[in-house]
C-alpha cells in the first residue's frame, strides 16, 4: 500500500529520461532526482517542523498556538516565509560584510547533505554510502565553524560570546555521540545506514537492548546539544545573550539559520530513529517511509517537549555534563554492547545491567554534586 | 406574439469583465494587484514583536501572550529579543527621557517593514506621569506610530484589538509602495544634556538658549513655597510618650557629646560634625543594624537627611535620626561604610535633592543622568510643565479652562534648557558610556540592558567579564524614573493612590494598603472591621500573585521557555478576576481609601475567593513545588548562586524574601503588626542558604502561608461598613511619619511629611526593589553571566518601584 510510491515515481522519471537521453547520463539523472527530492523535502519539512514547534509548545503552555491562517494555522510557516524573504537585509556597519553575507548560506547548505544518507524507507536512501554514519557526523559538525564565523563576523559582543560557547559545546558533545555510534556500528558490523537498519531487522531494534537504551539516551542528549536546542541552547541563550550568534542577522539570513537549526535537529532525530529505533521497519499496515517519518517525528517531538519543559544548563555545567557524565557513560555503553554481542543472553543481561545501571547511578549522583560545587563563585582579580 | 426585443448585450464589456476576472495578469498593475494581497497576508500574519517592555503595560503585554489571550493565534507570539528580527515595536509603557535614546536606537536597528504600536496612556502622551521631569510626552515625538492603544494599562483584549487594527493597516499596504520606501531614514538618537535634546532641534535650541529664551513661554504665577524645618530642641523637650526615643537620645548623647544630639518632633537631630561617629555608635553599641530608610527633605535654608533605623533582633522600635545641613553648601558625612544599604539611597538623595555625602565612594547620579540640570526634588526646582505648587490647578478647576502643558513651553514638549546652553557641544553618540570599566585584553565590558530579555524591564547591568565570569558589575537604573515623588508632592493626598498602583505594578493592592496605613497613622484615622479584613485579603492575594509571577519568571531567567511563567500567569489571571470584581480594574486597582476601601465586595466575591483559595491555588502551588523544587536543573542552576550571608543581608538593608532567605526571621507583619495581622496564625518562612534557591523556596513557602491567612480571613470576615468616611480633601495635621508594610517584594515604606495642607510636603517611597539591589554586585562577583540573570530574578525587582 504505497510502499513503493516514491520509488515508482523515481522509476517513472528515469524511464522518461531514458527515452530522451543517451544511456550514459542515466546514473547522473538518477542521482539528480534523488538530490532534487531532498532539496524539495527538506524545506517542506522545515516549514512543518516550525509549525509543530509552535503548535506543540503552545499546547504545552495550555494555549492554542497559531490558528488564524489556514486550518489549525498550518499556513503559518508560509506567512513567516513570505514576511522574512521580504524583510530588509541589514548589514551592520561594524560587521564583516563577506562573512555576514555568506555564512547563513554556508550554515544551511550542509544540512541538506545530512538527508542524503538517511534511509527514508525501504530502499529509499539518496546516497547509500558505505560510510554513511561517518559522512553524517562529518557534515553535521561542519555547521559549527559556520556558526562561529557567523557570530564573529557580526562583531557584536553577544554574538561573539554565543560563538565561543558554540565552539566548546560542539567539541564536547561530538565525543559521547561518536562513541555511542561506535557501539551501534560494532554491533551492526557496518557504517552504512541501510546496513544498520538491516541489522536491526535481523536482531531487533537496538533500543530494546540495555546498551541500546542507554546509548539512545546518550545519543539523544548529545544530539540535542549538537543541534543547539534547549536545554543546551547556549549559543543563542535568549535570557542571557539576547539572540546569541544570530543577534545581528535579519530577514532571510535569520531564516536560514533557523532552517539549519530545525533541519539538523530533525536529521539527528532521523539518525536516532535509524540507529536505535529500527529505521523504517514496522508493521506492514503503514508503508516503510511512513514508519520512518513517524519515528523521526516522535524523536523530534521529544526535543520540542524538552524545549517546552526544561530550563537551560549553564555553560560550565553543560561541559561538565558532557565530560563527567556522558563521556564515561558512553564508554560503558560500548563495553556493554560488546558484552551483549559475545555473551549468551543471561550473563550478557547481568553484565549490561550492572555496568549501565550502576554506572548511571554513580555518575549521575556525582554530576549532581559537581553542579552544586561548581556554583561557588570563583575569586576573580578585581579589575579596579 | 411579437418577439420582445432582447436587451442589448455589451459584448465587449462583458468579455473585458470576464478576462479581468479570470485571466488576471493582463497588465502590470493587475500583476501587482495579485502580489499585494499575498505579501500583505504574509506580513500581517507574522508580526513578531520586539521583546522589550517599558513599564506596567509590559505586564499586560506578557499576559496577552499567556493562555487566556494567546497572541500566538495571530502568529505573533515569537517575541524576538533582537531588534533585527522583530517586525513590531510595542512601546509598552512610560517613555522616559533617559530611555528614549535606547528606544530610538532600537527602532533604527529594526529592519523594514517595521511598525510601532503605542500601548497605553504613557506611550501615547505621557499619561498620568506627563508632568514628570523625566517623562517624554508621547513616543510619537520621535517615532512614527502606526497604531495607538488606549488604556492605563490597556487590557490584553485592547492590545489584541490594536494588533488587529495594525493588520488592517497592513492589508492596505501596497507591496510596491513598501518596496520603494524600503528604508525610511533613521531617526536621530536624541542626546541627554541638561535635559533631553532632540538633535533635529539643535540649531533652534542654540539660538534660543543664547538669547535666554529656551525656557517657559508663560511665567509661573504661583511659585513653590519652602517651609521651615521643624524646630529642634533639647532632648528634655520630648514628651513622655517618646520615652524610648529620649532614652536612645541620651545614650547617643553620652557617646558623641550632649550638645550634638537634639530632638525635633519624634526624631533625634544629630549634628553633622559627629554623624559618622554617631552612626557607628548606633550600629555597633546600640544595635540598630537595619537602616530601613534614608532620604532627605528640602526646607527653608536647610536640607534634612532622615534615617529610619530598626533592630532585626527585636520587634518594633523605630528610631528616626536626622542630620541637617545648609541648603546651599550641603555636606553630610556618608554612612555607607556603616550601613552598606545606605549607598544607593545616598546616591538617590544626592541625585534628587543635591545632598552632598562626603566620603561616599561613588557619589554619582543614580536615577537621572550625569549632566542633568539641577536636583529636581528641591522645592524651588520646577519642571517644564510646572503650573502651580499644589493641585487642583486653577487652570483646570474653577474656570474650567484647560491649557495643556505643551502650550506653555517653548518647544512644545516637556523640556527646558538653561540659559546659554549650547547643544552642539554634546557628544555625537552616548551609546557606550566611557566608564563601563577599564577594558583591557583580558576583560570584556558588556552591557546587559536596558533592553534585554531578562532584566525584567528597563534595567541595565554593566558588567566587566573575564571569559564569562563577572569581575565587576554595576546596576544602572532610572530608565523608568517617572518622578513619582515630585508628582506626589503636588497631588492631594488621595490622588496618590492611583500612583502607588504604578509603583510595583504587580502588587497594586499591597501598595495601596501601605500608603493608606501611612496616611492613617499620620492623620490618626480609624478603619472599620470589615475593611480591615478586605484589606488583608487583598494584600495576601497580591502576595500570592506576586510570588507566582516571580517564580515563573525566575525560571524564565534560567532559560525555561516561558512555560512555568505562563502557568503562573494562568493562576494570576484568576486572582486578577477577583480584583476586577472588587475594584473594577484588574491590574491598577486603586481600591483602598483612607479609613477603608473604595467599595464593598460585590456579591459572589467571597464564594469565588474561597473556592480559589481553598481548592485551586493550593493545587497550583503543589504543582510548582512538584515540578520545580526537585528538578535537577533548577537545583543545579540555583543552589549556591548569589549567596548573601545573614550579616551582609542585614547590612545591605535587604528586606522581604531576600532577607528571610538569608536566615533572618524578620517579617514586618510579625515584627510590627499593622492592620489586623496580629489576629492571624501564620509562620515566618525562612531558609538558611541565602542563595537563589533559598529565595525561591521562601517565596514558595510564603504562598502557602498567605493561603493560610486567606483561609482565616475569608472565614472570619464580618459584616459592616467598609469605610468610615470618604475623605477627598484630607488635611493631616502637620507632622511626619515613616510607616512600612511587608509587601511581597519586601519593606515598602512611606516617609510622609505634612505641613497641614492638602498635599504632602515631602513624599518619599522606600522601595524594596530598589534597596534589595544594593547587594547585587556583591552577590554576582565571581559568578558567570548566566548566573547574573538567575540572581536578578531571585531578587525579584519591578522597575516601576526601583526607579519610581
Amino acid at each position: 500500500m504505497g510502499e513503493t510510491l516514491f520509488l515508482d515515481l523515481k522509476d517513472f522519471a528515469l524511464a522518461v529520461a531514458a527515452a530522451l537521453l543517451p544511456g550514459g547520463l542515466l546514473a547522473s539523472v538518477s542521482a539528480l532526482i534523488s538530490a532534487g527530492a531532498v532539496l524539495v523535502v527538506a524545506p517542506v519539512t522545515m516549514m512543518f517542523l516550525t509549525w509543530v514547534e509552535r503548535k506543540g509548545v503552545g499546547r504545552f503552555q495550555d494555549r492554542y498556538g497559531p490558528n488564524r491562517v489556514g486550518p489549525f494555522g498550518v499556513l503559518q510557516p508560509i506567512a513567516d516565509g513570505i514576511k522574512m524573504i521580504l524583510k530588509e537585509d541589514i548589514i551592520p556597519d561594524g560587521s564583516d560584510r563577506l562573512l555576514h553575507n555568506i555564512m547563513p548560506v554556508l550554515a544551511a547548505a550542509p544540512v541538506f547533505l545530512l538527508f542524503l544518507v538517511l534511509p527514508f524507507g525501504r530502499g529509499m536512501v539518496a546516497a547509500d554510502l558505505n560510510v554513511g554514519v561517518l559522512f553524517f557526523l562529518c557534515i553535521s559538525s561542519m555547521q559549527s565553524p559556520m556558526i562561529i564565523s557567523a557570530g564573529l563576523g557580526a562583531r557584536s559582543k553577544y554574538s561573539v560570546l554565543g560563538s565561543m560557547r558554540a565552539v566548546v559545546q560542539v567539541l564536547s558533545y561530538e565525543i559521547p555521540m561518536v562513541i555511542v555510534i561506535v557501539a551501534v556500528v560494532m554491533t551492526a558490523g557496518s557504517m552504512s545506514t541501510s546496513e544498520i537498519v538491516a541489522a536491526q531487522v535481523r536482531d531487533g531494534w537496538f533500543v530494546l537492548t540495555p546498551w541500546g537504551a542507554f546509548g539512545f539516551i546518550v545519543f539523544l542528549i548529545a544530539a540535542t546539544a549538537e543541534a543547539n536546542r534547549s536545554p543546551f541552547d547556549m549559543s543563542e541563550a535568549e535570557s542571557e545573550l539576547v539572540a546569541g550568534f544570530h543577534t545581528e542577522y535579519s530577514g532571510f539570513k535569520f531564516a536560514l539559520f533557523q532552517m539549519a537549526e530545525f533541519l539538523s535537529a530533525f536529521a539527528s532525530a532521523g539518525l536516532a530513529a535509524t540507529l536505535f529505533l529500527g529505521g523504517w521497519q514496522g508493521p506492514g499496515f503503514l508503508p516503510s517511509w511512513a514508519w520512518f517519518g513517524a519515528k523521526a517525528l516522535g524523536v523530534y517531538f521529544v526535543l520540542v517537549w524538552f524545549r517546552a519543559t526544561l530550563p537551560r544548563f549553564r555553560i560550565d555545567q553543560l561541559l561538565a555534563l558532557a565530560w563527567k557524565f556522558l563521556f564515561p557513560l558512553s564508554l560503558l555503553v560500548v563495553v556493554a554492547a560488546a558484552a551483549w554481542y559475545f555473551m549468551p543472553l543471561l550473563p550478557a543481561l547481568v553484565t549490561n545491567l550492572v555496568l549501565l545501571v550502576g554506572g548511571y547511578g554513580l555518575l549521575s549522583s556525582w554530576i549532581l554534586s559537581e553542579f552544586i560545587r561548581m556554583n561557588a563563585p570563583r575569586a576573580v582579580p578585581d579589575a579596579r | 406574439m411579437p418577439l420582445m426585443p432582447e436587451p442589448p448585450i455589451p459584448a465587449a464589456d462583458a468579455l473585458d469583465e470576464e478576462v479581468r476576472r479570470h485571466v488576471v495578469v493582463t497588465r502590470w498593475n493587475d500583476l501587482i494587484a495579485t502580489v499585494d494581497p499575498v505579501t500583505s497576508w504574509g506580513r500581517r500574519s507574522s508580526l513578531w514583536p520586539l521583546q522589550f517592555g517599558l513599564a506596567c503595560c509590559a505586564i499586560e503585554m506578557i499576559c496577552t501572550a499567556a493562555s487566556r489571550f494567546d497572541i500566538a493565534r495571530f502568529g505573533a507570539e515569537l517575541f524576538r529579543p533582537s531588534p533585527r528580527q522583530a517586525d513590531l515595536m510595542i512601546v509598552s509603557g512610560t517613555v522616559t527621557k533617559k530611555m528614549i535614546p535606547m528606544i530610538v536606537r532600537l527602532w533604527d536597528q529594526m529592519a523594514e517593514p517595521k511598525y510601532v504600536l503605542s500601548m497605553g496612556a504613557c506611550a501615547n502622551g505621557g499619561g498620568p506621569f506627563k508632568e514628570g521631569y523625566n517623562v517624554v510626552s508621547g513616543v510619537d515625538e520621535f517615532l512614527p506610530v502606526d497604531v495607538w492603544v488606549r488604556g492605563c494599562p490597556p487590557t490584553p483584549q485592547a492590545l489584541l484589538n490594536g494588533l488587529m487594527e495594525l493588520q488592517k493597516k497592513i492589508d492596505e499596504e501596497s507591496f510596491v509602495g513598501a518596496w520603494k520606501r524600503r528604508r525610511r531614514p533613521e531617526v536621530e538618537v536624541p542626546a541627554l544634556g541638561p535635559d533631553l535634546v532632540d538633535r533635529r532641534q539643535i540649531p533652534d535650541i542654540r539660538a534660543a538658549a543664547g538669547k535666554g529664551e529656551a525656557q517657559r513661554l508663560v511665567e509661573m504665577k504661583l511659585k513653590p513655597v519652602l517651609k521651615p524645618a521643624p524646630k529642634a530642641g533639647p532632648l528634655s523637650s520630648l514628651e513622655a510618650s517618646d520615652a524610648a526615643l529620649k532614652d536612645a537620645g541620651m545614650k547617643l548623647a553620652a557617646r558623641v557629646g550632649a550638645d550634638h544630639v537634639q530632638a525635633a518632633g519624634h526624631a533625634l537631630v544629630v549634628d553633622r560634625s559627629v554623624w559618622g561617629q554617631a552612626a557607628r555608635v548606633l550600629r555597633g553599641e546600640m544595635g540598630y543594624d537595619f537602616l530601613a530608610n534614608l532620604t532627605a527633605a528640602d526646607y527653608e535654608g536647610t536640607l534634612e537627611v532622615a534615617c529610619h533605623l530598626y533592630r532585626t533582633d527585636q520587634t518594633g522600635g523605630q528610631l528616626a535620626v536626622k542630620v541637617r545641613t545648609d541648603r546651599e553648601q550641603s555636606e553630610v558625612p556618608s554612612v555607607s561604610a556603616v550601613w552598606p544599604g545606605a549607598d544607593m539611597q545616598e546616591r538617590e538623595a544626592w541625585d534628587l535633592l543635591g545632598v552632598k555625602f562626603t566620603g561616599h565612594p561613588n557619589l554619582k547620579r543614580i536615577l537621572l543622568w550625569e549632566g542633568f540640570a539641577g536636583h529636581p526634588l528641591r522645592k524651588d526646582w520646577c519642571e517644564a510643565y510646572y503650573e502651580e505648587p499644589r493641585k487642583m490647578f486653577s487652570s483646570r478647576w474653577k474656570e474650567g479652562r484647560v491649557r495643556p502643558g505643551e502650550t506653555r513651553v517653548r518647544w512644545g514638549r516637556n523640556v527646558i534648557y538653561p540659559d546659554g546652553f549650547d547643544p552642539s557641544t554634546l557628544p555625537a553618540d552616548d551609546a557606550v558610556p566611557a566608564d563601563s570599566g577599564n577594558a583591557d585584553d583580558r576583560h570584556l565590558p558588556v552591557s546587559l540592558g536596558p533592553q534585554h530579555p531578562s532584566t525584567h524591564g528597563v534595567f541595565q547591568v554593566r558588567a566587566l567579564l573575564e571569559g564569562e565570569r563577572i569581575v565587576k558589575l554595576e546596576p544602572v537604573m532610572g530608565y523608568l524614573h517617572r518622578n513619582h515623588e515630585k508628582i506626589g508632592e503636588r497631588n492631594t493626598w488621595i490622588m496618590n493612590f492611583p500612583y502607588t498602583d504604578r509603583l510595583d505594578y504587580l502588587t497594586s493592592m499591597a501598595n495601596n494598603l501601605a500608603y493608606a496605613i501611612a496616611v492613617e497613622r499620620l492623620a490618626g484615622i480609624k478603619v472599620p472591621e470589615r475593611a480591615e479584613y478586605i484589606r488583608v485579603i487583598m494584600a495576601e492575594l497580591t502576595r500570592v500573585v506576586n510570588h507566582l509571577w516571580s517564580i515563573g519568571f525566575l525560571l524564565n531567567d534560567i532559560g525555561a521557555w516561558f512555560t512555568p511563567s505562563l502557568y503562573a500567569i494562568e493562576e494570576r489571571e484568576l486572582v486578577l478576576d477577583l480584583f476586577e470584581m472588587a475594584a473594577g480594574s484588574r491590574m491598577m486597582c486603586n481600591y483602598m481609601r483612607f479609613s477603608g476601601v473604595a467599595a464593598d465586595l460585590p456579591e459572589g466575591f467571597l464564594p469565588a475567593a474561597r473556592t480559589l483559595v481553598s481548592e485551586r491555588l493550593p493545587r497550583a502551588v503543589d504543582t510548582l513545588d512538584k515540578y520545580l523544587t526537585k528538578s535537577e536543573i533548577v537545583g543545579s542552576r540555583l543552589r549556591g548562586i548569589g549567596v548573601l550571608p545573614r550579616d551582609r543581608a542585614i547590612a545591605h538593608s535587604a528586606s522581604g524574601p531576600v532577607l528571610r532567605a538569608s536566615g533572618v526571621a524578620y517579617d514586618i507583619r510579625k515584627a510590627e503588626p499593622y492592620s489586623i495581622y496580629d489576629r492571624f496564625k501564620f509562620d515566618v518562612v525562612t531558609a538558611p542558604g541565602g542563595d537563589a534557591y533559598a529565595r525561591f523556596l521562601v517565596r514558595l513557602g510564603e504562598i502557602r502561608e498567605s493561603l493560610k491567612i486567606l483561609d482565616q480571613a475569608l472565614a472570619g470576615i464580618p459584616e459592616g461598613p467598609v469605610i468610615e468616611k470618604n475623605q477627598y480633601l484630607l488635611r493631616p495635621p502637620a507632622g511626619e511619619v515613616y510607616s512600612r508594610c511587608e509587601n511581597p517584594k519586601g519593606e515598602l515604606g512611606f516617609y510622609l511629611v505634612s505641613d497641614g495642607e492638602g498635599s504632602p510636603y515631602r513624599y518619599h517611597v522606600r522601595a524594596p526593589s530598589f534597596i534589595n539591589l544594593s547587594a547585587f554586585d556583591e552577590m554576582c562577583r565571581g559568578h558567570l553571566v548566566a548566573d547574573v540573570m538567575a540572581i536578578l530574578g531571585s531578587i525579584d525587582i519591578v522597575l516601576g518601584e526601583t526607579d519610581r
